[in-house]
């Protein structure tokens, strides 16, 4: 481990990174299921069908992030990807819906 | 800040694996009870030791049981003003709520039934909810009998929920604590792999006789790899049955309208009415029905036993009636149902064999809840629980090995905490878990609330433990071991011997009585296990002893090499 210890700009890091790996990661993961739900529906599979297959992916997926939180060189990145993401994905569920119900 | 890839996930793992194990621990441990939780249930109700049965006669004992339920008081005092609206009424009295819905459930490993039922609240807010105030109650199902419900389940209600959920029920948070421990599990052992620079030469090092950290790590890492796949499934498919319900349920969010489409296309499907007709109608023979049903599964080569029967809309025109195979002879839990039409007791549906996604959800969380009937497979569940603890508590002490030399000469206390706090989750659990049979076995089989006493037992113990263990800490802080590792073994050994002795005083069960005169394996493979464990408690604490004496001796050993890790 480094000696991150007497330099707060590096606890700063280290905190931004728990951020994105819990709640971040969450969020991600969240947009992730329910854009690729809506997505398979959209396709044709019954609903729980969908869900149940993007909940495991989604598993997954939170596991990734969360390593690559502390992975990832450039933290600022890391929380830019999980934030813009958990929009994207979460704008994306919600037209799709529109879309088949419609 | 990481300075390298590997140094990144060592960090994680470490204080990660520190933050959580404590929760990890208790998952592991609790689960591996879990694996024989309806036999700990035979231990602590011993008017319940006799054979599992099957699903009794529906007509004879079952409708006159559920005849006799009422709405749960707690259920009714917390949801029936929310449920219920007030513009169209004052509220039904609890008493007087029409019954809904029925089900019963049983496993082969179960002698006692669970039952209960869902009450119609007459005159709901919102007509499209389920609007149930719900009942349950265990009974004999050879007589229709009820068993008394302050009685605790000790496996099945309290060890069970304990490995999902902590028992910590307010705003599900033990369920949400649990969740994020059993990603922490998933990514703890990816990062543990990558920090593994020798990986395969490592894979089944053991080096006993080295010094303690070195030992240490190589069984760490052995408990680790070894069962590598077992920890990575059980994290993944117990994180996998909640998912839908509490970490992702995208359906009861924004995908609400699609998933209430979907229910709605599923209905029209299926045959199977969603809602009350408003049209009273009478029950046909439910035992005709699953006559017909085993009939049925009979006719496609498959083991007949009734699992979960559920009745819906009773009384009422639109009711049907559901019957589930039971699952002792595959993975997945019940299932193949058929519906009939209550009324009638005409066929409503066939279920057809699931899709490819929901068969292999099934498979997965099936073999994680295992009520399949294999016998070895459920003890190879243990041992993997078991050394999924061994792994976590070496992961502890080796923690603890590492720094406490450094933490000594810094004068930081940092070693001592994590100590007592791994010695409170690692024998503490141990002492609340077999303190509770003890107490159990004490306590009057009529004591009014005995569930309550036993559970209040079980946390006063565990908290006691922490309290020992952190005033027994001074020796960690001068680079020692913590007496109170010993001496919490110790006590392990004692309760789980006295548990199987007071089991013999109070019940006339001893060994000879389960394995040979009357064999009933329920309550003999617990006494065996509380044996077992009272010698490796006694074993380890021998063995401690000897540590602690021989560094007393060597006061000024030389310090251990540094270990690349973490």
């Amino acid at each position: 481990m480094t000696r991150t210890h007497s330099r707060p700009l590096q606890q700063l890091g280290i905190a931004l990174r728990i951020l994105a790996a819990i709640p971040g990661g969450w969020a991600f993961s969240w947009g992730f299921v329910a854009c690729g739900t809506a997505a398979l529906v959209a396709l044709g599979a019954p609903f729980h069908d969908a869900e149940t297959a993007l909940l495991m992916l989604g598993l997954l997926v939170f596991a990734g992030v969360f390593l690559w939180s502390f992975a990832a060189r450039s933290v600022l990145r890391v929380c830019a990807v999980l934030v813009g993401g958990a929009l994207l994905f979460n704008a994306a569920a919600l037209l799709l819906q529109r879309a088949i119900l419609s | 800040m990481f300075t390298s890839f590997r140094q990144s996930m060592a960090w994680l793992h470490t204080w990660f694996g520190l933050a959580l194990g404590y929760v990890l621990m208790a998952c592991f441990f609790f689960g591996a009870l879990s694996v024989f939780d309806r036999e700990i249930d035979r231990w602590a109700l011993p008017e319940t030791r006799f054979a599992p049965q099957p699903m009794p006669s529906f007509d004879k004992v079952l409708l006159p049981a559920f005849a006799r339920l009422e709405a749960d008081p707690a259920d009714y005092a917390l949801n029936m003003p929310a449920l219920h609206d007030a513009a169209k009424g004052p509220q039904t009295p609890r008493q007087e709520l029409p019954p809904d819905e029925y089900w019963a459930y049983t496993t082969h490993r179960d002698p006692v039934l669970a039952i209960g039922a869902g009450f119609r609240v007459p005159q709901p807010k919102d007509p499209g909810l389920e609007n149930h105030i719900h009942a349950n109650a265990t009974i004999d199902p050879r007589s229709g009998a009820a068993v008394p419900s302050d009685q605790l389940k000790i496996g099945s209600q309290w060890f069970y929920p304990m490995h999902y959920s902590l028992n910590w029920q307010w705003q599900n948070m033990g369920i949400f604590t649990v969740g994020l421990a059993g990603l922490v599990m998933l990514v703890a052992l990816v990062s543990g792999v990558i920090m593994h620079r020798k990986f395969f030469r490592e894979f089944f090092t053991f080096r006993p006789q080295k010094q303690t950290q070195r030992s240490l790590l190589d069984l760490h890492n052995l408990t680790g790899v070894v069962a590598l796949p077992f920890h990575f499934f059980f994290a993944f498919t117990g994180l996998l049955i909640f998912a839908g319900f509490y970490y992702f349920p995208v359906s009861q969010f924004q995908l609400k309208p699609l998933h209430d489409q979907h229910e709605i296309i599923e209905a029209r499907e299926t045959g199977l009415p969603h809602q009350r007709a408003g049209i009273p109608a009478p029950l046909a023979s439910v035992d005709a029905m699953m006559a017909e049903a085993k009939r049925r599964w009979a006719a496609r080569d498959m083991a007949g036993e009734v699992g979960f029967l559920q009745l819906h809309h009773l009384g009422d025109a639109n009711g049907y009636v559901s019957i589930y195979r039971a699952g002792s002879d595959r993975v997945a839990l019940v299932g193949e149902a058929i519906h009939f039409k209550a009324s009638s007791g005409e066929v409503l549906r066939e279920e057809p064999p699931r899709a490819a996604v929901p068969a292999l959800n099934e498979f997965l969380t099936g073999l994680h809840l295992q009520h399949f009937e294999h016998w070895l497979l459920r003890w190879l569940y243990v041992l993997g629980g078991l050394l999924g603890c061994a792994c976590i508590a070496t992961g502890f002490i080796f923690f603890v090995e590492k720094r406490k030399r450094q933490h000594a000469a810094a004068g930081s206390p940092g070693a001592r905490v994590v100590d007592a706090l791994a010695v409170g989750c690692v024998t503490g659990m141990v002492i609340a878990a077999v303190g509770m049979l003890v107490v159990n076995r004490l306590l009057p089989a009529g004591l009014s609330g005995k569930g309550e006493w036993e559970q209040q037992i079980f946390w006063g113990l565990w908290l006691l433990a922490f309290v020992h263990a952190a005033l027994r800490g001074a020796p960690v802080a001068q680079a020692r071991i913590n007496p109170a590792w010993r001496e919490q073994c110790w006590a392990i050994a004692a309760l789980a011997l006295a548990a199987v002795l007071l089991n013999w005083l109070s019940t006339g069960d001893h060994l000879l009585q389960t394995i040979i005169l009357e064999p009933y394996w329920a309550v003999a493979g617990v006494d065996l296990s509380l044996l077992a464990a009272a010698g490796l408690a006694a074993l380890a604490a021998r063995r401690l002893a000897r540590r602690e004496q021989r560094a007393l001796l060597s006061p000024s050993a030389a310090p251990e090499t540094e270990v690349v890790h973490a």
